[in-house]
């Protein structure tokens, strides 16, 4: 990474400043645009929550019904609970295995680097399908195995319950500790391991005090990341914790949106959860800083796998449990429920049929365009994230207009906003005249847009980092625009980071569902969205077909991902 | 009944020339406007599909069939009326009381199909303004899992639900989600009170959404008694699934589930033909097929269903649905807790 730019630009940028340039009208329009995917949808947001329904007055009103009832209050610190909950439960999945596959010669480390990002693409309602199909308290496969070995009355696990929803939760959010961990530990010097071993410290000693506190402000951003992923989520919760029986902020935000519809009332009940997102990002961005210093100090030194001996099956042992958890099992189950009849009834051959798949893609009028639907809206807003946040970094990067950052700044705050709290301020925003965009596939993808570009910024202000400015000028030189510049030198150089940027965005954008519950219409009904209608009947067997599609269907982009930017490209630190 | 439909038959054909020629060119325009969008709670996902599928079929028009929950079908619709969109052509609900408030805010599109008066004499006239009209009706009655429990172990009466030996082992649908479950839920909140639901409480029923969920809960041995709908859980069981159906003794709850045109549709051809479709013979017999009731005199109740003359029914009025299902799904969520 070459940091040699500033020195370079500065004296230039004040005559560029003068005559007249096309980047001026530039960067206005991005400021606009800007203005209206980030900052417009939160100002509703707030206003409206203070706004009377009908006679648009300021009100406390809201605040009030959104607080007033012990159940909505109960719901806030069940979130709470959970995210706690799902947090700790990831990083005890996520933890051992990242600090095996980043310092140790624990085998099959690449094969666990494949499961976890086969659990990272797995869209956290697929988890939750498949775990009611493997932990039911009754029915599920699990507890029927585990009737079967011991004669008992019934299993022990339900997944209808608060510990279960919070391991499913867990089971798909902890590679984002598992990214934040390895990335950490992969910078540890094994000098500073071999200090304490030297000094008489054992392999776990030194793991335990030496290893794992200089990771612990990676682990512990980690841990945030999937506390906010666990409180923000609302499909999982959706088709478990109402036959739970008990409520979080997410499913209470969705009754909100009932019968009345009350608007104002989410906007109020979603504050707290904005509120507490702000504040854990500002932490975890304190903590991470924090940890830049470690990783410098550690960076000349060598890194040598730690010979775990015969613990090294032990750890694989782990590793493979976690994965038979999250990957295995459940899409073992997945598969038996879609190819079958009625999946209660196992695996024999007279159980095996292809009518869910049929009925799905030929039968059913709006699933198989859902799914066309899914990839046209994410292939819209990731193409309209990489462009946008490319012209954005470029101009901050090369200092083009004084008060850059703010560019940059407004490319990242949609990061502190979960995407059940976006939709809503979207829905507030631009639902109702003069923009009228209610049930519009533009209000969909400008959500998407706006949700995802702090992932497209990051990448595009990295990649353009790693670009020396030369190259440009030497187009400017000869005549050449800016806008030539970023076409003709800086897009094709920068075509694989871009690549990547677009596939980071395009693949969780094709199964987001926080938001999309909130702003599809009939006629732009995406897969997740068709996913959670089908659950309402409980038909897993037609939801484990078209789950399997979704999935199925990423694998090619995966594949060119890899192919392009090598085996892990989406479970790099610099990629969240 | 049999005379009545009869006289039905003979009504229908001496009005028949007259009422071609206006079908014709209702036909004709409908397949103009090309298509039409349907918010639809009567049925299944399977039996609204087939629906969908056999009136593009017969007349070339295609149905957006959007199938969820009343409730979540009513949540819809009323974001699209907030924000002056006109996206449902025809809106089928089973709680009465959406058309009961749709109806009173002037939402719907006056239409009384030429069919409407073919139906069972006693689905007709739902509506005395002409505004909605049955275009479904079905059961809530006790279902079970056939694998677990003997037929003369089944609930009787909908108390015997309460009985402690069921703890962990009812299903039930949510008021919040399913008219029909909503409408279940008001009929024995007026037989037994409250009380019923804080015992039911007790016996930790598992909580799906649709009532069609029962369907699936006990198929796949989760849960062994429900208060299911006839129509989904008979369908499921003709198909080899371990079900049956217990009628109580104190009543099947009989849901009459309506359907109307929305004001302002975009489409009001297609709209008025579907709702004549809706009241026809091959509506009917798709509806027979899934084991909801056909409304139709001249298709005979499936096999294996009670003929409706034969079970006894309970409902409660139109306007006790209207005023009491949005309390009890209040009541339902306090008692249940979401």
């Amino acid at each position: 990474m070459t940091v040699a730019v500033p020195a370079l630009v500065t004296p230039q940028a004040p005559r560029r400043l003068l005559s007249f340039d096309s980047t001026w009208l530039l960067w206005i329009a991005i400021i606009a645009v800007l203005l209206f995917l980030v900052v417009s949808p939160f100002v509703y947001l707030v206003i409206t929550s203070f706004t009377a329904e009908r006679t648009g007055e300021f009100t406390f009103a809201n605040y009030a019904a959104a607080y007033g009832r012990a159940r909505y209050i109960d719901a806030l610190v069940n979130s709470l609970k959970l995210g706690a909950a799902a947090a700790a439960l990831a990083g005890l999945f996520a933890v051992p295995l990242a600090w095996a596959v980043a310092r140790t010669d624990m085998p099959g480390r690449g094969l666990t680097r494949m499961l976890v990002l086969a659990t990272f693409i797995t869209p956290p309602y697929t988890g939750a399908v498949a775990w009611i199909l493997l932990a039911g308290p009754n029915a599920g496969w699990l507890n029927r195995f585990y009737v079967l070995l011991t004669g008992a009355e019934a299993g022990p696990l339900n997944i209808y319950s608060f510990p279960g929803l919070a391991l499913v939760i867990a089971l798909y959010s902890f590679p984002y500790i598992f990214i934040f961990t390895t990335a950490a530990l992969e910078l540890v010097s094994s000098e500073m391991e071999d200090a304490a071993n030297i000094l008489g410290a054992g392999a776990w000693r030194t793991m335990r005090r030496v290893t794992l506190p200089l990771a612990l402000p990676a682990i512990l951003g980690g841990l945030i990341i999937c506390f906010l992923e666990a409180i923000a989520l609302f499909g999982s919760p959706a088709m478990i914790a109402i036959p739970a029986r008990f409520n979080v902020v997410t499913t209470q935000l969705f009754q909100f949106f009932g019968n009345p519809v009350r608007v104002e009332v989410a906007a109020a009940y979603a504050m707290p959860l904005l509120g507490v997102t702000i504040l854990l990002i500002l932490i975890q961005r304190l903590m991470t800083r924090r940890k830049g210093f470690v990783a410098l100090t550690g960076k000349g030194g060598e890194r040598r796998p730690i010979q775990l001996g015969p613990w090294r099956w032990a750890m694989f042992g782990y590793a493979m449990f976690v994965a038979a958890l999250a990957v295995f099992l459940p899409y073992l189950f997945l598969i038996q429920a879609a190819f079958a009849k009625a999946w209660g009834r196992g695996f024999g051959l007279e159980n095996l049929s292809l009518r869910n798949f049929h009925f799905v893609l030929f039968e059913h009028g709006t699933a198989a365009k859902s799914v066309i639907n899914s990839f046209l809206y994410a292939g819209v807003s990731a193409t309209a994230v990489v462009i946008l946040t490319l012209g954005v970094a470029y101009i901050v990067t090369r200092r083009l207009v004084p008060f850059g950052g703010v560019l940059g700044f407004l490319c990242i705050a949609p990061f502190v906003i979960p995407g059940i709290v976006l939709a809503i301020g979207f829905y507030a925003a631009y639902a109702p005249p003069p923009l009228a965009l209610y049930g519009t596939a533009l209000i969909l993808i400008l959500a998407f847009t706006t949700r995802f570009l702090p992932i497209g910024y990051v990448n595009a202000s990295a990649a353009l980092r790693s670009l020396n400015p030369e190259m440009e000028e030497a187009v400017r030189v000869l005549g050449g625009s800016r806008l030539t510049a970023l076409r003709r030198v800086v897009a094709p150089l920068l075509k694989r980071s871009l690549l990547g940027a677009w596939l980071l965005i395009f693949i969780p954008a094709t199964r987001e569902l926080s938001a999309a519950i909130f702003l599809y219409g009939p006629n732009t009904k995406v897969a997740s969205v068709m996913i959670f209608d089908m659950s309402e009947e409980g038909n897993f067997e037609y939801l484990s077909a078209l789950a399997l599609i979704l999935q199925v269907l990423t694998l090619p982009l995966l594949w060119i991902g890899q192919k392009a930017l090598g085996k892990d490209f989406m479970l790099r630190r610099d990629a969240t | 009944m049999k005379r009545l439909a009869c006289l039905a038959i003979i009504a229908a054909l001496a009005f028949a020339p007259a009422a071609r020629a206006d079908m014709k060119a209702l036909e004709e325009a409908a397949k103009k406007e090309g298509e039409l969008t349907w918010y639809i709670a009567h049925y299944t996902s399977e039996g609204a599909e087939e629906l969908g599928a056999e009136f593009t079929k017969l007349y070339g028009v295609k149905v957006n069939v959007v199938r969820t929950t009343a409730q979540v079908a009513y949540q819809r619709l009323l974001q699209d009326l907030k924000n002056n969109q006109t996206i449902c052509d025809v809106f089928s609900s089973t709680d009465v009381g959406h058309f009961v408030r749709l109806s009173a805010e002037g939402r719907f599109e006056k239409y009384v199909p030429e069919n409407a008066s073919k139906i069972l004499p006693a689905f007709r006239n739902f509506d005395p303004a002409g505004f909605y009209h049955t275009t479904s009706a079905g059961l809530v009655v006790i279902t079970y899992n056939t694998a677990k429990v003997k037929a003369e172990d089944a609930p009787k009466k909908w108390q015997d639900l309460l009985d402690i030996k069921w703890k962990g082992k009812v299903s039930t649908g949510h008021p919040g989600f399913s008219g029909y479950v909503g409408t279940w839920v008001l009929t024995m909140k007026n037989l037994y009170g409250w009380s019923y639901f804080d015992k039911l409480e007790k016996n930790k029923p598992q909580i799906g959404r649709s009532i069609n969920d029962t369907v699936t809960a006990l198929n796949a041995g989760e849960r062994q008694v429900a208060a299911g709908a006839d129509g989904s859980t008979l369908f499921s069981a003709a198909r080899g699934n371990p079900l049956a159906v217990s009628y109580p003794s104190d009543g099947s709850v009989l849901i009459i589930a309506p359907s109307a045109i929305m004001k302002g549709s975009k489409r009001p051809a297609a709209a008025k033909l579907f709702m004549e479709y809706l009241n026809s013979v091959e509506a009917a017999k798709i509806n027979a097929k899934h084991f909801a009731v056909p409304l139709r005199p001249e298709v005979p109740a499936p096999a294996g269903a009670r003929p409706l003359s034969e079970v006894k029914t309970i409902r409660p009025t139109v306007a006790e649905i209207s005023k009491g299902i949005p309390e009890v799904i209040e009541q339902w969520r306090d008692t249940f807790g979401n």
